[in-house]
Parts: structure tokens; C-alpha cells; sequence
């Protein structure tokens, strides 16, 4: 697969040219420069631009791969990814003459008019010309030093220097100018930072958005009008507090921020790619995320359970259970079931696994050195099979295997203790077991058949043992009859493949890992299979050097994986949550890249405060999540206005110093759940399982079979199905996250398909109408109070006169309109619910101010 | 000043086509002391002048899912039935390979070698530019598609039709610039914006589907047209009142934009998908009504009339070109499907003038193997592909690149997908290396690093 190859080098120019031009990168700066000879002067910006844009991309495409990195090994003793080596030449000398083209050997070479290079194909004609030219001008060449792309040992010591590898310090709060503003630490670091930019914080926000902000943020719902009035009314100096802790002891909170977590984790409930075959039993984990976030389970804790959950100490058979469901976080991830290869197919499973395991908890795309060493944080090739060692060391158990069709129970972990069985269960179960009865007759009749096959060959060989040679051709008889046993055994087959996809019935099965014989991984060249180079021995990332992260060459390496990413020595865990919860809280995080802490990342706008939450949440608060979310939204940076400012919005456009607070468009499970809380529908209980368990284990066809899957319900959005590939539309429209990728931060876009859906949407229509009827049920209250129950319970607060008498006049309007077309039905219902449905497609809606 | 507007002489539907600047311009003072773009759609989208004169105007991108046999339809190989069962053919070893099963013949004055199973198409070989030595990065579906639609498919970037839309804008504000009516999967990302404005996104819609159902939710199912006006004149005014106080919200501005459009959308779309009104002769010219062709003649015409209401790219589509067996027959089927719609496409365009300027280009996201597989099917294959274009500026009757002998792998003016898309901008008027958005601290452009023009076809 050297088309694979090529992709990275793509990939690798893509990243590295344009991040050189950057200003930020000091690879153009004199001072480091070593010009081989003094004479020549460094080219000036528009050169040196001049190579970036036209000629590197030439030479990275062209002639790298066989004319870069170290010379000694290179073609001909010639290298030009960099500048000393372009300018000395090979081994026959200097191929460039700069200021004459027509006297370089290099350009004769690309002419075909000598050597004829690059030797797959010449270059176009455009591509010579820049090269001509670029010779012209002087061959203008800005690298300084050693390639950044050649083939570079990664210096450990050195990229430990890096922020984000060094363990975060305990920094005090800084002192600032306004000493009356700050409430909290938190306060005090936002505050000296914007003082430093001459920026002003707006007011503090009203306390009625300030309750929808919050609930909203904490639980995904609307607050309750009953819960505004309460807040709004209590004078005591707890006030506030006392809704967030109220939130936090919410059963809806774990809803809320478990689903922040599948974001991350990629959680959906089918293999998706080309073979789409369901995951039954994915929904054990997203409960188990849900409830631990209700529990707050500490941050070490959970990162130990998912990843070796199934290594731990248990307390009884359902505590057990419980740390294998969590152990999901393995399985969970997209499989190309059509990989036919097992070990190729167990390598792509690998790789999701290291994928998910370094993005989420750490940061890291340590996938990328899958093929070659990360081209920019210090992760070489050997890590990645380190830590591919331990997950090959580890099976993994989703329902699906390499190259087969149908999904299984047998290939699923089974749970002790035992859980009810839901009321259509007994249909499925007796279906099943009239099915396992077919299943085993046709089972011996394969055998049967088998053995039938194996006697005929036995005795074909026989046959001719008198005359001592084999006969050429089989009788034809024989022949017939054995086309006919193939055959059977074929039509059996198949009808024992239709048998076993079908749905069995809900059991006590769950998606997980367990150990596995332990053993090393090579390196797979350029991620190779058929390419192994030499063996590493299962670890962690070299990089980060903590106690934990010894292998014990007994196991698998799982658990110390595992602790080594929960130390408190791990310079990245706690830093890597505490943004992704601050993303959640801000809209943006303190490290705008979520994902990526590495060298292409962001870096932090408040480096000494992120390192302030880590420490904090890691010592004080025991990993505790909800008490770092509790400091958060009780300081007083999360409670400004989301009121426009002039000065600072001129200084500070993308509000990076936190002037005010961000306007916050609300997901797409927030909607959802708002619209039915608005119109009383919603169901906050926990349904049972998932609809994805009615499915049969067989492969899904488009949207067929999907019926259960894509009935309509009131239940949370955070427990419908994700069936990848059929999220559902609600939710794909309003940018829900994508079950097959990492996403920590979500994708917000505004474009008329929303419109159109919550303009025309039969379930849109039918909350409005909902919303009606709960607003006109209470007796003998004057239109005008009714508008502002309607007004309490979709946007929570009470409308404007203005607003009120617009509304008035357009109920009115609308109800005349339709008794003059001679409508039928309830016509003040009916307008009601269309003024309903005008408060939820409004823009105020959809945001939290 | 808005507000008189409304309540006086013009009709909020003129309004919205004369001010289509939208309501933001409100906040005017504020939008102009903004630097950068926001995220809402309006002005965004009127037309802009490309950066040099453009031979086409517009693009219908026919998309075969699945990748075609490129030796069995426009890669005329006759070494392979020479070689037939040889070793040979790509990926790895022990196959053999394996003759076409379909005969050649030439066509019209260029001679283009075309397979018995596109005789309508044949037709129009002197109008048929084919790109015979295209070639991508990887032989996996789902990342070749991406890498057809948006250039690349490790990371999440913009479709070359949200691309096109950025560069050019529309000349049809009252519906979407960038229209895919392939329905055939690969996913949102192949006609997403990405970190582009979310303006420039494609809107999915339904070929196949009768009228109503053809985009999500277009019609309401209960209220009158005069009805829902009100409910949105009502919605309009509640988000101005809110966007008055928020004084700047570029989100908000967003979704008032997001109303007209889909508002616009309701009334113009329907229309547009309401074929009932072409003659008889079209519709049988395209095979619509006919099983086997119904489907993609169906969106061919929808095509046409799409590109005659201005849209600035338009995707069709259909899949099922990935014959690891059963060759002869399923393949004999897919050209079916497409040869009639093609041919009766293009002479509709050309005899509406518009040929000329609609560039129309064919393909799937990589080849096959020359050598079999499964003894009756062929393999993927990156290495070695065929495309091809038609109109927009483009030379008729060209045979442009070429693979090896047996069709494994491009060899001669070989057309990498980054080529392909710098060809396509460069044809409508845009410089792909001028087309560039900022992004995450560098200026990324449709074709990344790549992207050679092939002026050879260029007209």
C-alpha cells in the first residue's frame, strides 16, 4: 500500500509548509542561521515566500522520497530537504548553479535532457518553469538547520520542555488593579489577565438568564418557571449556590455531562462503516458514563475503570459487572467487519483504541505514529506499538468479528448478575429457542453432509490403488453427487446464517475487553502487517515518564496504562479535563484545540489559571468533577451578562479574555428536550436497554429494519439510539456530534434545514400544539397572562409589552383568518399552538444568553 | 426604518429579494466594524466576480459511487485482451488478468473508443473530454469519496461545491447555491462547509422523490402558504426585537437568514421539482418512467433545471459501481442506468445554449484492477482511474492522460484529484491557490499543496 505512504507525505506537507511561514515559528530567524557560506545573503521575505509557496512543495513531492534525510543513505548521497544539501549536491557534485538555470544539472535532469528525474514521470512544464525561475532569482533557499521533515530522531529531553509536558504548577493567584471584582481565585486570574489587555467586564447577568444559563449548562433543561420565581425571589447571600447544588444532585446532570463524555469517546451503537452491524449492548456503557458522572465518580477513577475496569478489585457480582460494562470504551468504536484478515482487522481495532485512549484523556494523536514518528510531537513509531502491544495483549469483545456477517452473543463479555428481562423478551425468547432447535438440526445436517463428502474423497483415492496412479478424471457420477453435497451444505449455510442473525433475546451480555495472552508487538512498517520490523516492549509514552507506567510483563500492561494516565504525575490528564470542562461552561476552552494538546495545538490563553484547576482538582478536590464545575459557575466570570460592549468587543472580538460571557447556541439533545420540557411531554425516566436490541445481528440495509429504532419517543435525547449512520434527524440537523469521531467540541451551524424543521416538523408541531393546550388549560385567565406562561415555559422569562400586544394582535388575526376560510376544528387551538411554535423556532430559543 | 417598510408598501417577499443583505443591516454600523465574516448567510452568497474570465458558470458533478471499471467503460485497453489470464493486474500477486467482457467500438470524429454498454453516450463522443489518467490516494471508499469531494481525507475540510459557492456566490438567492441530490451515502462531510460559513453548505435533497418529500420538511403539512407567512412575519419581527437588544449576534443574524432562505426555499423548490410540466419527449429522452433508468434520469433533469435556476453546483449521483464479482451483468446494469440520462442531458444543454458554460463531470473516487478477482469481478484500484468532463470550456473528443498498458496505473499526464480540482476551479474563473480561507492559522485552499492545472483540455 504505498498509496497509504503517499497520503502522509501529503499529510506532512500539508502541516509542516504552511506552519513555517507561520510568524510564530522562528525557522526563518537569522539569528539561528548557519549559512554555509557568508557571502550569500539570507533571502529576503518575499524570496523566501517565494520557496515556501512554489518549490518546496515541488521538492517534498517529488524528490523526497528518495532524496531526503540522511545523505549517506539517500540516492546518489543527495538530499535537498535541506538547504546545505540542496547546495552542496551528490555525489557528482553541485546540481545547482544559482542565477543559471541552463548551467544547472538539476534542471536538466527534470528536462529529461540527462538523467531523467523525478524517474516515474517529468514534471509538467509549470512545475520546470518555477524551478527555472526560482534558479534565476538565485535559487533563494530560507531553511536554516537540520530538515524539519527528513527522517529526525525525536529528542526526548528536549520535547519535555514543552508546556504541556511539564507537570502544572501551583500558582497563586495574581494580584489585580480592581481588587472589588474578583470573587473567587478564578476570578483573580481572569481579571488580571483582562486588566492586562485594558478590557472591562461587562455587568453581572439578570438573575433570570443567569438560572436558565446555569440549569442549562448543568442539566441540558430549561429551569421550571416554579425555579426561576424561587431563585428570583431568594434574598439570601446562598442563592445561587443553592440551585447549583441543587443541579449537581440532579439525576439530570449525568445526563447531561455523560453526553459531553460520548462526544469524546465516539459512542454509538453499530460497527457503521461499510458493513453497519449493531452494537445491542452498547447502551450498558452510556449508562454506566451517566451514572458515574451522577456520581461523581472521581476523574482517576473513572479514566482506571474504562480502560482495565475488568483488572479491578470488586465488591460483589453486580460491582463487577458494572467494571466490566465500563471497560466498553474499547469496543465502542467503528470496525470494518469486512477486514477479512483477523490480524489486520485486530491491528484496525488497535488503532481505534490508542486513538480514543490518547485523544480523550490526554490530548494526543498518538495514531498518527502508526506509519512513521509523529511528524510533531515527540511520539515515535516505537510508542505507538508499545502501546499496541498492550491492546494486543487484550481482547476485545464487541459481537463482531473479522469477516463475518453477523453479529453474536458468544462474541460479547456475559455479566453475573442477573437483570430482569423486559416484557417483550418473552416473544424473543421463544422465538430464539425455536430457532436454536432449527439451528442444531441443520447443524448435523452439515455434518452430516461433511463427513458424506470426506467418505466419497476417502474412497475416490482408494479407487485406484490397484494400478497404483490417480485417475485423471473422477467418474462422472461422482461428481454430480459431490456438486450436489456442496451445494446442500451451501443452502444450509445460508439458512443457518439467516437463523443466527436474527434478534435473540435480551441477555445479560455487555461490551468490553479482558486479558488476553500477553505478549510484545513489532513495529509494522509504515504500518504494514506484511512489514514487521523490530519488537517493542508493551509501554506508555516515552515522554511522560511516571512510576506507573512500568509493564509488568505478566499482563498485558492495561492497568498500567491505565494508573499511569490517572498519576497526578501525568502532566496532561487533569489538564486535558479541566479545559474540556471549561470549554463546556466558556464555549471555548482555556486550550482552544480540546483534542490536541500537542504541538499543533492551541496554547493556552490562561496558562497559569489551567494549571491552577488541575492542580486544584487533582489535590483539594480528589478528581472530584462536580466540585471543579461548582467553583467554575460560582465565580463571578461565569456570571456576566452576555451584553455587547463596544470598547472591548473592538479589542477583543472573539471575547478570548472573557469580558462577558459567551452566548451559547444549545445542542441538539438540548432542543429536543426543551421543546418537550416546554410542553410537558418529556420523559425523564431511564428507558430500559435500547431500541437497538430489537434489532437482528445482522448487517444494516440503509435505513431498513430501523423501525423500532426510529419510532418516536419522549424519553431524554441522551438515551435515543445511535445507530450510526441513522442518528436521528433532530439531532443530525442541529449538529450532534458524529458517532464515529472524536469530538470535543461540537460543530455549530445555522443553515435553513433547521428552519424547515422546526417550521414544519410533524414533532415540532405537535410540542407547539402541546405547549397550546397546557397554556389555555387553566381557567379564566386573560389572554395576556396566558402569552407569558407560554413566554415562562419556552424562553423562561415574561415578555415585553411589545412582544405582548404583537402577540395579542397576531392570536386575533390568525384566529379570524381562520374562520374566514371556513376552518374546521378548534380555531383558538390552533392559533395558540402556532404562536407556540413561533416561540420555539425563535432564535432566543435555541441560545442561552 | 425596517419596520415602515413592513408595515407599508413592499411585501415581505420583496423585501427579502431587494434587501438581501437581510435584517443584520440593523446593526450596520456594527457589521461594518467588523473585521471578519460572520457565521450567518445573506450577502454571502451573491455572486462575485471570479478572478479571471471563466469558461463555465456552473457544475454538475455526476458522481458513480462504488468506482467504476475504468477498462470497461472509457478506458479502452487492447493489450488486456491480448494479455487475457496472464499474471498481472495489480495488487499483489497471483492474479491474473482479465480481458473486458464488453466490445469497443469508435465514435464520432475523434474516434473515441467507447463499450457496447453506453450507446446513447457514444453519441456524444466529440463532446466527451476523457481524463483517462487520474489517480488518488487510497483504495478505501469511504476516504477516496472524501478525498473526490472536499481534496482531502484525513481532515475535515470543505466540499469543492462549498468551495465553488465561496469563490463565486449565486445567482439564485432563493435557492441553495450548492445542491446534492446524490442520496447514496458517504456521509454529511462530502457536501459540508466545514470552517467554511455554514452559507456555503450543501443542501441534500431527495432526487428520486416525488415532489414534496424531496427535501426534509420543505412543506407544512397543516398550515396554509398565507398562514405560515404570518407565523413568519411574526417569528421575524420576535428575532429583530431580539437582535435590536443583543445589538451584535451574529448567530441570530444567522437564523433570520436561515428563515428566508427556507422560506424562499418552500416556495421556489417545489416549482423547480415539479417535472410534470416538461413535454413527453423529454421525460422519455431522459428515461424517466422507464425501470432502470427512471432514477438517475430523473436527477439529470433535475440537474438541468436546477442549473437553468442559477444553482452554481449541482451533485448527482448513483452508487453501486463496485463489482468485486458479478462484473458483466452489474455493470451492464449501472451503464444502463446512466447511458440514456447522460446522453439526453447533454443534447438537452446544448440545445438550451448552455452546454457551453455548464462544465459536467463524471466519475467515481477511484478505479479497478485490470485483474480479476472472485474470477467475474475486479478489485479496487487507486493507482489508475478514468474521469471524465463535458461543456464548461472543456476540448471534445480528447483522450487527456493515460494508464499502462493493461489499465493498472496512470503513467501519462497523470491527473492526481488535486489537479482535477484545480482544473475545475481554474475553468470557472477561480485560481485554486488565490481560493484560500484562513483557517486554524494558515490559508487552506480546496487543492492543499497540490494541484496543477491541466490546460491541455482547456478549450
Amino acid at each position: 500500500m504505498t498509496s497509504f505512504r503517499r497520503g502522509c507525505l501529503l499529510l506532512l506537507a500539508g502541516l509542516v509548509l504552511p506552519a513555517l511561514i507561520l510568524p510564530g515559528f522562528a525557522l526563518t530567524a537569522t539569528a539561528d542561521a548557519a549559512p554555509s557560506k557568508p557571502a550569500e545573503k539570507h533571502p529576503s521575505k518575499e524570496e523566501g515566500e517565494y520557496f515556501e509557496k512554489r518549490i518546496r512543495p515541488i521538492l517534498v513531492k517529488y524528490c523526497y522520497e528518495c532524496h531526503a534525510g540522511d545523505p549517506k543513505k539517500a540516492k546518489s548521497h543527495f538530499v535537498l530537504d535541506t538547504r546545505d544539501g540542496l547546495r552542496k549536491g551528490g555525489q557528482s557534485g553541485a546540481v545547482i548553479v544559482p542565477g543559471n538555470p541552463e548551467e544547472s544539472p538539476l534542471i536538466e535532469a527534470i528536462r529529461y535532457e540527462g538523467l531523467e528525474m523525478p524517474p516515474k514521470e517529468k514534471l509538467s512544464d509549470d512545475l520546470i518553469d518555477e524551478l527555472v525561475k526560482w534558479i534565476e532569482m538565485g535559487a533563494p533557499d530560507p531553511r536554516v538547520g537540520k530538515a524539519a521533515n527528513a527522517k529526525h530522531k525525536i529528542d526526548l529531553n528536549e520535547a519535555r520542555k514543552f508546556w504541556a509536558f511539564q507537570r502544572p504548577k501551583a500558582a497563586h493567584a495574581p494580584e489585580v488593579q480592581d481588587t472589588t471584582w474578583p470573587r473567587s481565585d478564578i476570578d483573580r486570574f481572569i481579571q488580571a489577565a483582562r486588566e492586562k489587555e485594558k478590557l472591562q467586564p461587562v455587568a453581572d447577568a439578570d438573575r433570570v438568564p443567569l438560572i436558565r444559563r446555569v440549569t442549562f449548562d448543568l442539566t441540558g433543561l430549561p429551569p421550571a418557571p416554579e425555579e426561576v420565581d424561587a431563585f428570583v425571589n431568594d434574598n439570601s447571600a446562598n442563592a445561587f449556590a443553592d440551585v447549583v447544588d441543587r443541579l449537581l444532585a440532579s439525576p439530570r446532570f449525568g445526563e447531561r455531562w455523560g453526553r459531553h463524555w460520548l462526544d469524546v469517546v465516539r459512542y454509538g451503537e453499530s460497527t457503521g462503516k461499510e458493513r453497519n452491524i449493531p452494537y445491542r449492548y452498547a447502551w450498558r456503557y452510556r449508562n454506566y458514563v451517566i451514572d458515574a458522572f451522577n456520581e461523581d465518580k472521581p476523574y482517576d477513577r473513572f479514566v482506571v475503570e474504562q480502560l482495565a475496569g475488568d483488572l479491578l478489585q470488586s465488591r460483589n457480582a453486580a460491582d463487577r459487572d458494572r467494571l466490566l460494562v465500563a471497560t466498553g470504551l474499547l469496543a465502542i468504536g467503528t470496525k470494518g467487519v469486512n477486514t477479512k484478515e483477523a490480524e489486520q482487522f485486530k491491528y484496525d481495532v488497535i488503532d481505534d483504541q490508542i486513538d480514543v485512549t490518547s485523544r480523550a484523556f490526554l490530548g494526543m494523536t498518538v495514531a498518527c505514529a502508526r506509519c512513521h514518528d509523529h511528524k510533531f510531537d515527540p511520539i515515535p513509531t516505537s510508542d505507538y506499538y508499545a502501546l499496541a502491544g498492550i491492546f494486543h495483549s487484550t481482547e476485545t469483545f464487541s459481537g463482531v468479528k473479522a469477516g463475518k456477517k453477523i453479529a453474536s452473543d458468544k462474541a460479547l463479555l456475559a455479566l453475573d448478575a442477573k437483570s430482569k428481562p423486559a416484557k417483550e423478551n418473552a416473544k424473543l425468547a421463544e422465538a430464539h429457542a425455536e430457532r436454536q432447535q432449527e439451528i442444531a438440526k441443520i447443524e448435523a445436517q452439515i455434518a452430516e453432509l461433511r463427513q458424506s463428502q470426506k467418505n466419497a474423497r476417502k474412497q475416490a483415492r482408494k479407487k485406484p490403488n490397484k494400478g497404483k496412479t490417480r485417475p485423471q478424471v473422477q467418474p462422472v457420477g461422482d461428481m454430480q453427487n459431490q456438486k450436489q453435497t456442496r451445494d446442500e451444505i451451501k443452502k444450509l449455510e445460508d439458512r443457518l446464517e439467516q437463523l443466527e442473525s436474527a434478534a435473540t433475546p435480551i441477555g445479560d451480555f455487555a461490551m468490553g475487553v479482558h486479558e488476553g495472552s500477553p505478549g510484545n508487538s513489532p513495529v509494522l512498517n509504515r504500518g504494514e502487517l506484511k512489514d514487521k520490523g523490530p519488537e517493542v516492549s508493551r509501554g506508555v509514552m516515552s515522554v511522560i515518564k511516571t512510576p506507573a507506567g512500568n509493564v509488568n510483563p505478566k499482563h498485558s500492561g492495561r492497568l498500567e496504562l491505565a494508573h499511569w494516565i490517572a498519576a497526578k504525575d501525568n502532566p496532561l490528564t487533569a489538564r486535558v479535563m479541566v479545559n474540556r470542562v471549561w470549554q463546556h461552561l466558556f464555549g471555548q476552552g482555556l486550550v482552544a484545540s480540546t483534542d490536541n494538546f500537542g504541538a499543533l495545538g492551541d496554547e493556552p490563553s490562561h496558562p497559569e489559571l489551567l494549571d491552577y484547576l488541575a492542580v486544584q482538582f487533582m489535590n483539594d478536590d480528589k478528581w472530584s468533577v462536580k466540585k471543579l464545575i461548582r467553583s467554575i459557575v460560582l465565580s463571578r466570570t461565569y456570571q456576566l451578562s452576555s451584553e455587547h460592549q463596544v470598547d472591548d468587543h473592538e479589542r477583543d472580538p472573539a471575547n478570548k479574555y472573557l469580558w462577558r460571557m459567551e452566548r451559547r447556541r444549545l445542542d441538539a439533545e438540548e432542543i429536543r428536550d426543551a421543546l418537550l420540557a416546554a410542553s410537558g411531554e418529556l420523559d425523564v425516566a431511564r428507558p430500559e436497554g435500547s431500541p437497538v436490541l430489537e434489532l437482528a445481528n445482522a448487517q444494516l440495509k440503509g435505513g431498513k429494519g430501523l423501525g423500532e429504532v426510529r419510532k418516536a419517543s419522549n424519553i431524554r435525547s441522551v438515551y435515543l439510539p445511535v445507530v450510526r449512520g441513522n442518528v436521528p434527524e433532530m439531532l443530525q440537523v442541529f449538529d450532534a456530534a458524529d458517532p464515529s469521531l472524536i469530538i470535543g467540541k461540537r460543530d455549530v451551524t445555522t443553515v435553513p434545514t433547521q428552519a424547515l424543521y422546526l417550521l414544519n416538523s410533524p414533532f415540532v408541531m405537535k410540542q407547539a400544539e402541546q405547549l397550546a393546550r397546557r397554556v389555555l388549560e387553566p381557567k379564566g385567565l386573560a389572554p395576556e397572562a396566558r402569552i407569558d406562561t407560554a413566554y415562562r415555559l419556552a424562553l423562561g422569562r415574561l415578555p415585553s409589552d411589545r412582544e405582548r400586544s404583537e402577540i395579542t394582535q397576531y392570536l386575533n388575526e390568525y384566529r379570524k383568518s381562520l374562520e374566514e376560510a371556513g376552518t374546521k376544528g378548534n380555531v383558538s387551538l390552533a392559533a395558540w399552538a402556532s404562536f407556540c411554535q413561533t416561540l420555539f423556532a425563535s432564535g432566543e430559543f435555541r441560545y442561552v444568553y | 426604518m425596517i419596520q415602515g417598510l413592513f408595515n407599508g408598501m413592499f411585501s415581505r417577499r420583496e423585501v427579502l429579494k431587494s434587501a438581501s443583505c437581510g435584517f443584520g443591516f440593523l446593526a450596520l454600523a456594527d457589521l461594518l466594524s467588523r473585521a471578519s465574516a460572520s457565521d450567518s448567510g445573506g450577502n454571502m452568497l451573491l455572486a462575485k466576480a471570479p478572478h479571471f474570465t471563466p469558461r463555465a458558470k456552473r457544475v454538475i458533478f455526476m458522481f458513480m459511487g462504488g468506482a467504476p471499471s475504468h477498462v470497461d467503460t472509457f478506458d479502452y485497453k487492447p493489450q488486456l485482451a491480448v494479455d487475457d489470464g496472464k499474471e498481472g493486474g495489480g495488487k499483489g500477486k497471483g492474479r491474473k488478468l482479465k480481458r473486458s467482457p464488453f466490445k469497443f467500438t469508435q465514435h464520432g470524429q475523434s474516434g473515441l473508443w467507447f463499450p457496447e454498454t453506453l450507446p446513447n453516450l457514444a453519441e456524444h463522443a466529440d463532446e466527451l473530454c476523457l481524463l483517462n489518467g487520474m489517480h488518488t490516494d487510497l483504495p478505501a471508499h469511504g476516504n477516496a469519496t472524501l478525498m473526490m469531494h472536499t481534496g482531502n481525507f484525513r481532515f475535515v475540510r470543505p466540499s469543492m461545491g462549498a468551495w465553488t459557492l465561496y469563490g463565486l456566490g449565486t445567482d439564485n438567492t432563493e435557492l441553495p447555491g450548492f445542491i446534492t441530490l446524490n442520496g447514496q451515502g458517504g456521509g454529511a462531510q462530502n457536501y459540508a462547509s466545514a470552517f467554511l460559513p455554514a452559507a456555503y453548505q450543501g443542501t441534500p435533497i431527495q432526487g428520486t422523490e416525488r415532489n414534496k418529500s424531496a427535501v426534509a420538511n420543505i412543506g407544512n403539512p397543516k398550515l396554509s402558504e398565507n398562514l405560515q407567512r404570518k407565523q413568519l412575519d411574526l417569528l421575524a419581527s420576535l428575532n429583530r426585537e431580539r437582535l435590536e437588544k443583543d445589538k451584535v449576534n451574529p448567530g441570530l443574524e444567522g437564523v433570520i437568514e436561515s428563515y428566508e432562505l427556507a422560506f424562499k426555499m418552500e416556495g421556489a423548490l417545489p416549482q423547480i421539482m415539479d417535472i410534470s410540466g416538461e413535454t413527453e419527449a423529454t421525460q422519455k429522452a431522459y428515461g424517466i418512467g422507464i425501470k432502470g433508468t427512471a432514477n438517475f434520469g430523473r436527477q439529470c433533469l433535475l440537474a438541468r433545471r436546477f442549473a437553468e435556476a442559477g444553482v452554481r453546483f449541482i451533485e448527482v449521483g448513483i452508487g453501486g459501481w463496485d463489482q468485486h464479482r458479478d462484473l458483466k451483468a452489474k455493470l451492464t446494469t449501472n451503464c444502463h442506468s446512466i447511458d440514456k440520462p447522460i446522453a439526453a442531458l447533454l443534447s438537452d444543454l446544448k440545445e438550451r445554449g448552455m452546454l457551453q458554460d455548464t462544465l459536467i463531470v463524471w466519475g467515481g473516487e477511484f478505479g479497478r484492477t485490470p485483474g480479476a478477482q472472485n474470477s467475474d469481478g475486479r478489485d479496487h484500484n487507486s493507482t489508475g482511474f478514468s474521469m471524465w468532463m463535458a461543456g464548461g470550456g472543456v476540448k471534445g473528443g480528447l483522450r487527456y492522460g493515460a494508464t499502462d498498458e493493461h489499465g493498472v496505473a496512470a503513467v501519462e499526464k497523470r491527473m492526481h484529484i488535486n489537479d482535477l480540482h484545480a482544473t475545475m476551479l481554474y475553468l470557472l474563473g477561480l485560481d485554486h491557490e488565490k481560493l484560500t480561507y484562513q483557517y486554524s492559522g494558515r490559508a487552506i485552499r480546496l487543492t492543499d499543496l497540490g494541484g496543477v492545472v491541466a490546460k491541455e483540455i482547456v478549450a
